[in-house]
Protein backbone atom coordinates (compact mmCIF):
# COMPACT_ATOMS: atom_id res chain seq x y z
CA UNK A 1 0.00 0.00 0.00
CA UNK A 2 3.03 2.84 0.65
CA UNK A 3 4.60 1.37 -2.09
CA UNK A 4 1.85 2.14 -4.15
CA UNK A 5 1.49 5.85 -2.46
CA UNK A 6 4.78 6.07 -3.72
CA UNK A 7 4.64 5.27 -7.02
CA UNK A 8 2.06 7.06 -7.34
CA UNK A 9 3.98 10.03 -5.79
CA UNK A 10 6.71 9.69 -7.99
CA UNK A 11 4.35 9.44 -11.23
CA UNK A 12 2.75 12.70 -10.23
CA UNK A 13 5.97 14.63 -9.32
CA UNK A 14 7.35 13.39 -12.62
CA UNK A 15 4.09 14.57 -14.73
CA UNK A 16 4.85 17.97 -12.77
CA UNK A 17 8.79 17.98 -14.02
CA UNK A 18 7.67 17.30 -17.94
CA UNK A 19 4.67 19.78 -17.45
CA UNK A 20 7.28 22.19 -16.01
CA UNK A 21 10.27 21.52 -19.06
CA UNK A 22 7.22 21.66 -22.09
CA UNK A 23 6.15 24.80 -20.55
CA UNK A 24 8.15 26.88 -19.03
CA UNK A 25 12.12 26.18 -20.09
CA UNK A 26 12.93 29.50 -21.14
CA UNK A 27 14.00 29.37 -24.84
CA UNK A 28 15.59 31.72 -27.37
CA UNK A 29 12.89 33.88 -28.97
CA UNK A 30 14.77 33.32 -32.46
CA UNK A 31 11.28 31.11 -33.25
CA UNK A 32 8.66 32.95 -32.34
CA UNK A 33 10.71 36.59 -33.48
CA UNK A 34 10.62 35.17 -37.16
CA UNK A 35 7.05 34.30 -36.90
CA UNK A 36 6.28 38.14 -36.04
CA UNK A 37 8.15 38.67 -39.07
CA UNK A 38 6.44 36.17 -41.50
CA UNK A 39 2.40 36.91 -39.68
CA UNK A 40 3.23 41.03 -39.37
CA UNK A 41 4.15 41.11 -43.18
CA UNK A 42 0.51 38.75 -43.81
CA UNK A 43 -1.64 41.08 -41.42
CA UNK A 44 0.13 44.10 -43.46
CA UNK A 45 -0.62 42.55 -46.74
CA UNK A 46 -4.39 40.93 -45.38
CA UNK A 47 -5.43 44.59 -44.26
CA UNK A 48 -4.18 46.76 -47.11
CA UNK A 49 -5.89 44.93 -49.63
CA UNK A 50 -9.18 46.09 -47.92
CA UNK A 51 -8.02 49.40 -48.49
CA UNK A 52 -8.91 48.59 -51.82
CA UNK A 53 -12.59 48.52 -50.78
CA UNK A 54 -13.06 49.21 -47.22
CA UNK A 55 -16.48 51.50 -47.05
CA UNK A 56 -17.56 47.99 -49.00
CA UNK A 57 -16.45 45.46 -46.27
CA UNK A 58 -15.96 47.27 -43.85
CA UNK A 59 -18.18 50.37 -43.79
CA UNK A 60 -21.56 50.89 -42.09
CA UNK A 61 -23.35 50.57 -44.86
CA UNK A 62 -21.12 48.50 -47.00
CA UNK A 63 -21.98 44.54 -48.46
CA UNK A 64 -23.54 43.73 -44.90
CA UNK A 65 -24.78 46.60 -43.22
CA UNK A 66 -23.54 46.72 -39.75
CA UNK A 67 -26.83 46.33 -37.75
CA UNK A 68 -27.42 43.27 -40.46
CA UNK A 69 -24.41 41.48 -39.40
CA UNK A 70 -24.69 42.19 -35.58
CA UNK A 71 -28.39 40.61 -36.42
CA UNK A 72 -26.68 37.56 -37.54
CA UNK A 73 -24.23 37.05 -35.36
CA UNK A 74 -26.75 37.14 -32.83
CA UNK A 75 -26.47 40.34 -30.60
CA UNK A 76 -24.03 38.83 -28.39
CA UNK A 77 -21.84 41.59 -26.52
CA UNK A 78 -18.62 38.91 -26.72
CA UNK A 79 -18.60 39.37 -30.65
CA UNK A 80 -17.09 43.05 -30.94
CA UNK A 81 -15.28 44.96 -33.01
CA UNK A 82 -14.45 48.75 -33.63
CA UNK A 83 -16.08 49.08 -36.76
CA UNK A 84 -19.38 48.12 -35.10
CA UNK A 85 -19.73 52.09 -33.53
CA UNK A 86 -17.43 53.72 -36.26
CA UNK A 87 -19.86 55.69 -38.83
CA UNK A 88 -18.07 59.01 -40.61
CA UNK A 89 -16.25 57.63 -43.16
CA UNK A 90 -12.93 59.60 -42.44
CA UNK A 91 -12.92 57.99 -38.94
CA UNK A 92 -12.67 54.72 -40.83
CA UNK A 93 -10.00 55.97 -43.01
CA UNK A 94 -8.27 57.15 -39.84
CA UNK A 95 -8.57 53.58 -38.42
CA UNK A 96 -7.83 51.67 -41.24
CA UNK A 97 -4.35 53.70 -41.64
CA UNK A 98 -3.88 53.50 -37.72
CA UNK A 99 -3.99 49.53 -37.97
CA UNK A 100 -1.93 49.54 -41.35
CA UNK A 101 0.72 51.46 -39.50
CA UNK A 102 0.54 49.26 -36.35
CA UNK A 103 0.73 46.12 -38.78
CA UNK A 104 3.99 47.57 -40.18
CA UNK A 105 5.19 48.09 -36.54
CA UNK A 106 4.59 44.40 -36.02
CA UNK A 107 6.47 42.90 -39.28
CA UNK A 108 9.64 45.35 -38.47
CA UNK A 109 9.55 44.80 -34.92
CA UNK A 110 9.24 48.31 -33.61
CA UNK A 111 7.72 48.92 -30.14
CA UNK A 112 6.95 45.03 -30.70
CA UNK A 113 5.14 44.27 -27.36
CA UNK A 114 2.49 46.77 -27.66
CA UNK A 115 2.67 46.47 -32.03
CA UNK A 116 1.90 42.92 -31.13
CA UNK A 117 -1.31 43.80 -28.76
CA UNK A 118 -2.59 46.17 -31.04
CA UNK A 119 -2.10 44.39 -34.14
CA UNK A 120 -4.71 41.45 -32.06
CA UNK A 121 -7.03 43.25 -31.38
CA UNK A 122 -7.39 45.03 -34.90
CA UNK A 123 -6.86 41.93 -36.40
CA UNK A 124 -10.64 40.31 -34.55
CA UNK A 125 -12.32 43.83 -35.16
CA UNK A 126 -12.32 43.36 -39.31
CA UNK A 127 -12.59 39.44 -38.66
CA UNK A 128 -15.35 40.04 -36.47
CA UNK A 129 -16.99 42.78 -39.11
CA UNK A 130 -16.57 40.38 -42.29
CA UNK A 131 -17.87 37.43 -40.04
CA UNK A 132 -19.72 35.75 -41.83
CA UNK A 133 -19.85 37.19 -44.68
CA UNK A 134 -16.06 37.78 -46.43
CA UNK A 135 -13.77 35.61 -43.73
CA UNK A 136 -12.05 32.28 -44.42
CA UNK A 137 -9.14 30.80 -43.28
CA UNK A 138 -6.58 33.30 -43.67
CA UNK A 139 -8.55 35.28 -41.04
CA UNK A 140 -8.40 32.61 -38.43
CA UNK A 141 -4.71 32.09 -39.13
CA UNK A 142 -3.83 35.98 -38.66
CA UNK A 143 -5.73 36.27 -35.54
CA UNK A 144 -4.08 33.06 -33.64
CA UNK A 145 -0.57 34.03 -34.53
CA UNK A 146 -1.44 37.43 -33.21
CA UNK A 147 -2.91 36.08 -30.08
CA UNK A 148 0.01 33.96 -28.89
CA UNK A 149 2.72 36.94 -30.28
CA UNK A 150 1.75 39.50 -27.49
CA UNK A 151 2.56 36.99 -24.93
CA UNK A 152 6.09 36.79 -25.85
CA UNK A 153 9.11 39.23 -26.42
CA UNK A 154 8.48 38.79 -30.25
CA UNK A 155 10.57 41.61 -31.04
CA UNK A 156 13.89 40.34 -29.09
CA UNK A 157 15.49 39.74 -32.53
CA UNK A 158 15.30 40.40 -36.41
CA UNK A 159 13.25 43.67 -35.16
CA UNK A 160 14.00 47.12 -35.20
CA UNK A 161 13.96 47.59 -31.69
CA UNK A 162 16.76 45.46 -31.12
CA UNK A 163 18.49 47.61 -33.64
CA UNK A 164 17.76 50.49 -31.25
CA UNK A 165 18.88 48.64 -28.11
CA UNK A 166 22.34 48.17 -29.90
CA UNK A 167 22.24 52.06 -30.84
CA UNK A 168 21.69 52.95 -27.40
CA UNK A 169 24.96 50.86 -26.33
CA UNK A 170 23.12 47.78 -24.91
CA UNK A 171 24.70 44.82 -26.52
CA UNK A 172 23.77 41.79 -24.45
CA UNK A 173 22.35 39.17 -26.08
CA UNK A 174 18.46 38.21 -26.64
CA UNK A 175 17.88 35.93 -23.20
CA UNK A 176 15.88 32.55 -23.30
CA UNK A 177 12.54 33.36 -22.24
CA UNK A 178 9.75 31.36 -20.86
CA UNK A 179 6.95 33.53 -22.28
CA UNK A 180 8.47 33.00 -25.54
CA UNK A 181 8.31 29.18 -25.13
CA UNK A 182 4.96 29.76 -23.54
CA UNK A 183 4.06 31.65 -26.64
CA UNK A 184 5.45 29.29 -28.76
CA UNK A 185 3.57 26.24 -27.43
CA UNK A 186 0.76 27.45 -27.58
CA UNK A 187 1.03 28.22 -31.06
CA UNK A 188 1.52 24.68 -31.46
CA UNK A 189 -0.46 23.25 -29.62
CA UNK A 190 -3.24 25.52 -31.54
CA UNK A 191 -2.13 24.01 -34.51
CA UNK A 192 -2.65 20.46 -33.87
CA UNK A 193 -6.41 21.20 -32.90
CA UNK A 194 -6.71 22.98 -36.04
CA UNK A 195 -5.21 20.00 -37.84
CA UNK A 196 -6.91 16.94 -36.03
CA UNK A 197 -10.76 18.74 -36.62
CA UNK A 198 -9.97 19.44 -40.05
CA UNK A 199 -9.06 15.45 -40.73
CA UNK A 200 -11.95 14.61 -38.41
CA UNK A 201 -14.21 16.36 -40.66
CA UNK A 202 -12.85 14.94 -43.52
CA UNK A 203 -13.49 11.46 -42.55
CA UNK A 204 -17.26 12.23 -42.89
CA UNK A 205 -16.72 12.94 -46.69
CA UNK A 206 -17.79 10.31 -48.68
CA UNK A 207 -15.50 11.60 -51.59
CA UNK A 208 -12.38 11.74 -49.01
CA UNK A 209 -13.18 8.16 -47.74
CA UNK A 210 -13.24 7.31 -51.37
CA UNK A 211 -10.33 8.88 -52.34
CA UNK A 212 -12.05 11.50 -55.04
CA UNK A 213 -11.67 14.71 -53.17
CA UNK A 214 -8.54 16.61 -54.07
CA UNK A 215 -10.02 16.11 -57.68
CA UNK A 216 -13.38 17.57 -56.70
CA UNK A 217 -11.00 20.77 -55.13
CA UNK A 218 -8.61 21.15 -58.07
CA UNK A 219 -11.96 20.80 -61.06
CA UNK A 220 -13.49 24.05 -58.83
CA UNK A 221 -13.28 26.83 -61.59
CA UNK A 222 -13.65 29.61 -59.20
CA UNK A 223 -10.70 28.30 -56.86
CA UNK A 224 -8.44 27.15 -59.52
CA UNK A 225 -4.82 29.15 -60.25
CA UNK A 226 -3.56 26.36 -62.16
CA UNK A 227 -4.90 23.79 -64.20
CA UNK A 228 -4.24 20.79 -62.35
CA UNK A 229 -7.30 19.06 -64.43
CA UNK A 230 -4.65 16.85 -66.58
CA UNK A 231 -5.17 14.68 -62.86
CA UNK A 232 -8.21 13.39 -64.62
CA UNK A 233 -6.02 11.22 -65.97
CA UNK A 234 -4.49 10.19 -63.10
CA UNK A 235 -7.29 8.90 -61.03
CA UNK A 236 -4.70 6.62 -58.54
CA UNK A 237 -2.62 9.88 -57.73
CA UNK A 238 -5.64 11.98 -56.87
CA UNK A 239 -6.00 8.90 -54.81
CA UNK A 240 -3.42 9.00 -52.77
CA UNK A 241 -2.73 12.69 -52.52
CA UNK A 242 -6.26 12.58 -50.91
CA UNK A 243 -5.83 9.94 -48.36
CA UNK A 244 -2.44 11.30 -48.08
CA UNK A 245 -4.13 14.54 -46.62
CA UNK A 246 -6.46 12.97 -44.54
CA UNK A 247 -3.65 10.74 -42.50
CA UNK A 248 -1.60 13.65 -42.50
CA UNK A 249 -4.24 16.15 -40.53
CA UNK A 250 -5.23 13.11 -38.43
CA UNK A 251 -1.52 12.39 -37.25
CA UNK A 252 0.20 15.61 -37.40
CA UNK A 253 -0.58 16.12 -33.65
CA UNK A 254 1.33 13.27 -33.04
CA UNK A 255 4.24 12.83 -35.53
CA UNK A 256 4.79 16.18 -34.88
CA UNK A 257 6.85 16.02 -31.35
CA UNK A 258 8.77 13.43 -32.47
CA UNK A 259 12.39 14.72 -33.93
CA UNK A 260 12.50 11.68 -36.50
CA UNK A 261 8.76 12.16 -37.70
CA UNK A 262 8.89 16.03 -37.51
CA UNK A 263 10.41 16.78 -40.69
CA UNK A 264 8.33 14.34 -42.88
CA UNK A 265 5.20 16.20 -41.44
CA UNK A 266 6.66 19.53 -41.89
CA UNK A 267 7.43 19.33 -45.34
CA UNK A 268 4.22 17.81 -46.07
CA UNK A 269 2.53 20.86 -44.58
CA UNK A 270 4.70 22.80 -46.76
CA UNK A 271 3.45 21.00 -50.02
CA UNK A 272 -0.42 20.50 -48.84
CA UNK A 273 -0.22 24.05 -47.93
CA UNK A 274 1.45 25.09 -51.33
CA UNK A 275 -0.27 23.07 -53.19
CA UNK A 276 -3.59 25.02 -51.91
CA UNK A 277 -1.57 28.03 -52.66
CA UNK A 278 -0.49 27.84 -56.33
CA UNK A 279 -3.13 25.12 -57.16
CA UNK A 280 -5.68 27.14 -55.82
CA UNK A 281 -5.27 30.20 -55.72
CA UNK A 282 -4.95 31.00 -51.54
CA UNK A 283 -1.80 32.27 -51.65
CA UNK A 284 -2.38 33.97 -48.71
CA UNK A 285 -3.70 31.43 -46.86
CA UNK A 286 -1.07 28.87 -47.71
CA UNK A 287 1.46 30.69 -46.36
CA UNK A 288 -0.32 31.74 -42.85
CA UNK A 289 -0.35 28.36 -42.44
CA UNK A 290 3.30 27.37 -43.39
CA UNK A 291 4.00 30.37 -41.32
CA UNK A 292 2.39 29.00 -38.74
CA UNK A 293 4.30 25.62 -38.53
CA UNK A 294 7.28 27.46 -38.46
CA UNK A 295 6.48 27.49 -34.83
CA UNK A 296 7.80 23.77 -35.03
CA UNK A 297 11.40 24.74 -36.13
CA UNK A 298 14.02 24.85 -33.33
CA UNK A 299 15.35 28.55 -32.41
CA UNK A 300 19.11 26.93 -33.27
CA UNK A 301 17.66 26.09 -36.82
CA UNK A 302 16.11 29.44 -37.41
CA UNK A 303 18.97 31.50 -36.21
CA UNK A 304 21.28 29.29 -38.86
CA UNK A 305 19.52 30.33 -41.54
CA UNK A 306 17.90 33.81 -40.57
CA UNK A 307 20.27 35.27 -38.55
CA UNK A 308 23.02 35.48 -41.94
CA UNK A 309 20.13 37.75 -43.67
CA UNK A 310 19.17 39.59 -40.36
CA UNK A 311 22.62 40.47 -39.96
CA UNK A 312 23.31 42.05 -43.30
CA UNK A 313 20.12 44.06 -42.44
CA UNK A 314 21.26 45.39 -39.72
CA UNK A 315 24.73 46.56 -40.91
CA UNK A 316 22.71 48.24 -43.88
CA UNK A 317 20.38 49.90 -41.51
CA UNK A 318 23.26 50.70 -39.07
CA UNK A 319 25.54 51.27 -41.75
CA UNK A 320 28.14 49.08 -39.57
CA UNK A 321 30.58 47.24 -41.42
CA UNK B 1 29.53 50.33 -35.17
CA UNK B 2 31.56 47.03 -34.35
CA UNK B 3 30.60 44.25 -36.45
CA UNK B 4 30.53 41.91 -32.98
CA UNK B 5 27.75 43.52 -32.12
CA UNK B 6 25.57 41.63 -33.68
CA UNK B 7 24.96 38.31 -32.73
CA UNK B 8 23.37 37.67 -36.22
CA UNK B 9 27.26 38.63 -37.58
CA UNK B 10 26.95 35.95 -40.80
CA UNK B 11 31.24 35.21 -40.27
CA UNK B 12 30.49 33.77 -36.61
CA UNK B 13 28.81 30.78 -35.89
CA UNK B 14 26.03 31.53 -33.47
CA UNK B 15 25.76 29.89 -30.37
CA UNK B 16 21.78 29.23 -29.33
CA UNK B 17 21.72 30.45 -25.36
CA UNK B 18 21.72 27.48 -23.21
CA UNK B 19 18.53 27.37 -20.55
CA UNK B 20 19.39 29.32 -17.47
CA UNK B 21 21.14 27.77 -14.88
CA UNK B 22 18.86 26.63 -11.83
CA UNK B 23 17.81 29.45 -9.20
CA UNK B 24 17.06 29.84 -6.15
CA UNK B 25 14.56 27.51 -3.35
CA UNK B 26 12.36 30.58 -4.10
CA UNK B 27 11.81 29.01 -7.58
CA UNK B 28 10.25 26.39 -6.13
CA UNK B 29 14.14 24.48 -6.67
CA UNK B 30 13.14 23.55 -10.45
CA UNK B 31 15.96 25.63 -11.86
CA UNK B 32 13.33 27.25 -13.74
CA UNK B 33 13.15 31.40 -13.67
CA UNK B 34 9.01 31.64 -12.58
CA UNK B 35 7.90 31.22 -9.45
CA UNK B 36 6.02 27.84 -8.73
CA UNK B 37 3.06 30.06 -8.16
CA UNK B 38 3.02 31.99 -11.14
CA UNK B 39 3.55 28.93 -12.91
CA UNK B 40 0.52 27.11 -11.64
CA UNK B 41 -1.23 30.19 -12.19
CA UNK B 42 -0.02 30.19 -15.94
CA UNK B 43 -0.88 26.68 -15.98
CA UNK B 44 -4.28 27.06 -15.23
CA UNK B 45 -4.90 29.88 -17.45
CA UNK B 46 -3.23 27.45 -20.23
CA UNK B 47 -5.18 24.70 -19.77
CA UNK B 48 -8.99 26.66 -19.24
CA UNK B 49 -7.58 27.80 -22.78
CA UNK B 50 -6.70 24.94 -24.57
CA UNK B 51 -9.68 23.28 -23.67
CA UNK B 52 -11.52 26.44 -24.66
CA UNK B 53 -10.09 26.17 -28.40
CA UNK B 54 -10.30 22.25 -28.57
CA UNK B 55 -14.48 22.86 -27.75
CA UNK B 56 -15.37 24.74 -30.86
CA UNK B 57 -14.43 22.22 -33.21
CA UNK B 58 -15.14 19.48 -31.39
CA UNK B 59 -18.87 20.94 -30.85
CA UNK B 60 -19.06 21.99 -34.22
CA UNK B 61 -18.29 18.32 -35.34
CA UNK B 62 -20.97 16.67 -33.26
CA UNK B 63 -24.43 16.05 -34.22
CA UNK B 64 -27.27 15.15 -32.35
CA UNK B 65 -28.09 11.71 -32.88
CA UNK B 66 -31.25 9.76 -32.74
CA UNK B 67 -31.27 5.98 -30.80
CA UNK B 68 -29.95 3.07 -32.78
CA UNK B 69 -32.66 1.30 -34.95
CA UNK B 70 -34.83 3.89 -34.71
CA UNK B 71 -38.23 3.68 -36.15
CA UNK B 72 -40.46 6.75 -36.79
CA UNK B 73 -43.80 6.13 -35.78
CA UNK B 74 -46.66 5.28 -38.13
CA UNK B 75 -47.90 8.60 -40.43
CA UNK B 76 -45.13 10.21 -38.52
CA UNK B 77 -42.14 11.87 -40.58
CA UNK B 78 -38.76 10.10 -40.80
CA UNK B 79 -37.01 12.46 -39.23
CA UNK B 80 -38.20 13.86 -35.60
CA UNK B 81 -38.54 17.55 -34.90
CA UNK B 82 -35.05 18.97 -34.07
CA UNK B 83 -36.98 20.31 -30.30
CA UNK B 84 -37.84 16.07 -30.18
CA UNK B 85 -36.75 14.67 -27.09
CA UNK B 86 -36.14 11.85 -29.08
CA UNK B 87 -33.04 13.18 -30.78
CA UNK B 88 -29.46 12.52 -28.10
CA UNK B 89 -27.36 15.73 -28.26
CA UNK B 90 -23.76 15.47 -27.37
CA UNK B 91 -23.70 16.84 -24.11
CA UNK B 92 -20.15 17.56 -22.90
CA UNK B 93 -19.43 18.81 -26.05
CA UNK B 94 -22.77 21.33 -26.22
CA UNK B 95 -21.94 22.21 -22.11
CA UNK B 96 -18.43 23.16 -22.78
CA UNK B 97 -18.80 25.59 -25.79
CA UNK B 98 -21.35 27.02 -24.33
CA UNK B 99 -19.12 27.61 -21.04
CA UNK B 100 -16.52 29.32 -22.89
CA UNK B 101 -18.46 30.76 -25.81
CA UNK B 102 -18.10 34.28 -24.36
CA UNK B 103 -14.05 33.44 -24.26
CA UNK B 104 -14.04 32.10 -27.72
CA UNK B 105 -16.04 35.11 -29.61
CA UNK B 106 -13.82 37.91 -27.34
CA UNK B 107 -10.76 36.05 -28.94
CA UNK B 108 -11.93 35.03 -32.29
CA UNK B 109 -11.45 31.39 -32.07
CA UNK B 110 -15.10 30.17 -32.38
CA UNK B 111 -14.34 28.23 -35.14
CA UNK B 112 -14.79 24.35 -36.80
CA UNK B 113 -11.36 24.23 -38.97
CA UNK B 114 -13.55 22.36 -41.79
CA UNK B 115 -11.56 23.43 -44.34
CA UNK B 116 -12.44 21.86 -47.52
CA UNK B 117 -14.87 19.30 -45.57
CA UNK B 118 -16.37 17.13 -45.26
CA UNK B 119 -16.78 17.24 -49.33
CA UNK B 120 -15.28 20.02 -51.82
CA UNK B 121 -18.31 21.55 -52.84
CA UNK B 122 -19.62 23.58 -55.72
CA UNK B 123 -18.96 27.21 -55.29
CA UNK B 124 -21.66 29.98 -55.99
CA UNK B 125 -21.50 33.10 -58.17
CA UNK B 126 -23.73 35.90 -58.39
CA UNK B 127 -24.63 38.09 -61.59
CA UNK B 128 -26.04 41.30 -61.26
CA UNK B 129 -27.59 44.40 -63.22
CA UNK B 130 -28.31 47.87 -62.21
CA UNK B 131 -30.70 49.88 -64.05
CA UNK B 132 -30.99 53.09 -63.43
CA UNK B 133 -33.41 55.73 -64.58
CA UNK B 134 -32.42 57.17 -67.63
CA UNK B 135 -32.36 53.50 -68.97
CA UNK B 136 -28.50 53.08 -68.68
CA UNK B 137 -27.30 49.72 -66.80
CA UNK B 138 -24.52 48.30 -65.19
CA UNK B 139 -23.24 44.60 -65.00
CA UNK B 140 -20.94 42.77 -62.88
CA UNK B 141 -20.41 39.25 -61.37
CA UNK B 142 -18.55 38.48 -58.25
CA UNK B 143 -16.21 36.55 -57.93
CA UNK B 144 -15.01 38.31 -61.19
CA UNK B 145 -11.25 37.52 -61.96
CA UNK B 146 -11.10 40.34 -64.63
CA UNK B 147 -12.66 42.94 -61.95
CA UNK B 148 -11.00 42.07 -58.55
CA UNK B 149 -7.59 42.01 -57.79
CA UNK B 150 -5.09 41.26 -56.30
CA UNK B 151 -6.44 37.40 -55.54
CA UNK B 152 -6.96 38.29 -51.96
CA UNK B 153 -9.48 40.80 -53.00
CA UNK B 154 -11.07 38.60 -55.80
CA UNK B 155 -11.77 35.55 -52.62
CA UNK B 156 -13.04 37.97 -50.88
CA UNK B 157 -15.84 38.66 -53.25
CA UNK B 158 -15.92 34.77 -53.36
CA UNK B 159 -16.33 34.61 -49.98
CA UNK B 160 -19.27 36.87 -50.22
CA UNK B 161 -20.86 34.34 -52.99
CA UNK B 162 -20.20 31.40 -51.13
CA UNK B 163 -21.51 32.54 -47.62
CA UNK B 164 -25.01 34.06 -48.75
CA UNK B 165 -25.96 30.18 -48.69
CA UNK B 166 -24.86 30.15 -44.65
CA UNK B 167 -26.40 33.25 -43.96
CA UNK B 168 -29.45 32.90 -46.40
CA UNK B 169 -32.31 34.93 -48.79
CA UNK B 170 -31.58 37.85 -46.90
CA UNK B 171 -27.64 38.69 -47.16
CA UNK B 172 -28.46 38.71 -51.02
CA UNK B 173 -31.17 41.11 -50.53
CA UNK B 174 -28.42 42.96 -48.72
CA UNK B 175 -25.94 42.54 -51.66
CA UNK B 176 -28.69 43.74 -53.96
CA UNK B 177 -29.24 46.79 -51.92
CA UNK B 178 -26.10 48.24 -52.04
CA UNK B 179 -25.21 47.30 -55.46
CA UNK B 180 -28.89 49.77 -56.24
CA UNK B 181 -27.06 51.76 -54.10
CA UNK B 182 -23.89 51.99 -55.37
CA UNK B 183 -24.62 52.44 -58.82
CA UNK B 184 -27.98 54.46 -58.22
CA UNK B 185 -30.71 52.25 -59.92
CA UNK B 186 -32.59 49.46 -59.21
CA UNK B 187 -30.64 46.16 -59.27
CA UNK B 188 -31.58 42.72 -60.44
CA UNK B 189 -29.43 40.14 -58.72
CA UNK B 190 -29.03 36.26 -59.69
CA UNK B 191 -27.20 33.89 -57.39
CA UNK B 192 -26.16 30.56 -59.36
CA UNK B 193 -24.75 27.60 -58.28
CA UNK B 194 -21.20 26.53 -60.24
CA UNK B 195 -21.83 22.54 -60.16
CA UNK B 196 -18.65 20.60 -60.25
CA UNK B 197 -17.63 18.15 -63.21
CA UNK B 198 -16.45 14.63 -63.01
CA UNK B 199 -13.42 13.87 -64.36
CA UNK B 200 -14.63 12.12 -67.54
CA UNK B 201 -16.64 14.86 -68.87
CA UNK B 202 -13.29 16.85 -68.41
CA UNK B 203 -11.87 14.01 -70.32
CA UNK B 204 -14.87 14.56 -73.00
CA UNK B 205 -13.80 17.69 -73.18
CA UNK B 206 -16.66 19.76 -71.16
CA UNK B 207 -14.62 22.77 -69.96
CA UNK B 208 -14.78 23.82 -66.18
CA UNK B 209 -17.04 26.77 -66.97
CA UNK B 210 -19.15 25.31 -69.45
CA UNK B 211 -22.99 27.32 -69.26
CA UNK B 212 -24.63 23.93 -68.60
CA UNK B 213 -22.53 23.82 -65.22
CA UNK B 214 -24.40 27.22 -63.44
CA UNK B 215 -27.81 26.80 -62.64
CA UNK B 216 -29.61 29.69 -61.30
CA UNK B 217 -30.99 29.34 -57.79
CA UNK B 218 -32.37 32.64 -56.62
CA UNK B 219 -32.98 35.61 -58.07
CA UNK B 220 -33.48 39.10 -55.96
CA UNK B 221 -34.10 42.41 -56.88
CA UNK B 222 -32.53 45.78 -54.48
CA UNK B 223 -33.55 49.25 -54.55
CA UNK B 224 -30.89 52.18 -53.55
CA UNK B 225 -30.69 52.52 -49.10
CA UNK B 226 -32.37 55.42 -47.88
CA UNK B 227 -29.67 56.94 -45.51
CA UNK B 228 -28.30 54.79 -42.75
CA UNK B 229 -31.78 52.70 -42.76
CA UNK B 230 -32.27 49.52 -45.21
CA UNK B 231 -35.12 48.77 -46.73
CA UNK B 232 -35.09 45.10 -47.71
CA UNK B 233 -36.76 44.70 -51.16
CA UNK B 234 -38.70 41.84 -52.33
CA UNK B 235 -37.61 39.32 -54.97
CA UNK B 236 -38.31 35.66 -56.15
CA UNK B 237 -38.16 32.99 -53.22
CA UNK B 238 -34.56 31.25 -53.58
CA UNK B 239 -35.00 27.61 -54.07
CA UNK B 240 -33.41 25.04 -51.60
CA UNK B 241 -29.70 24.65 -51.78
CA UNK B 242 -28.39 21.51 -52.20
CA UNK B 243 -25.71 20.49 -49.57
CA UNK B 244 -26.58 23.21 -47.37
CA UNK B 245 -25.65 22.91 -43.56
CA UNK B 246 -24.02 23.97 -41.06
Amino acid sequence: MISSLANTRDYVAECWQAWNRFWFRPTDPATLSLVRFLAGGMLLYTHLVWSLDLQAFVGPEGWLPVDYMRQIQGQQWSVWSVFFWIKPVWLLWCVHVFALIVFACLMLGLFSRPAAVLSYLLAVSYAHRVSPGAFFGLDKVNCMLALYLMLGPCGARYSLDRIRRFRRGDTSPAMPSTSANVAIRLMQLHLCIIYLFSGLAKLAGENWQAGTAVWWAVANFEYQSLDMTWLANWPVLVALLSHVTVFWELFYCCLVWNRFSRPLVLWLAVGVHGGIAIAMGMITFGLAMIFANLAFLSPATVRRWVDPFAGWGARKLTGAK
Amino acid sequence: MSKKRFESNPTVRPNPPKPSPPQSSSRGGSGLPWHVAWRCLVSLFVALHLTAVFSAPWDLATQSALPPGYMAPQGQPDLPPANSSVWQRPAVTRALRSFFSHYLNLAYLNHGYEFFAPDPAGTHVINYRVTRSDGSTVEGQFPDLKEQWPRLLYHRHMMLAEQTEMMGRESGLHYADYLATLHSGTCRLEWAIHFLLSPQRVLDGTPLDAPSTYQVIASLNGNPRRGASNNASSGELPVVIPGGGR
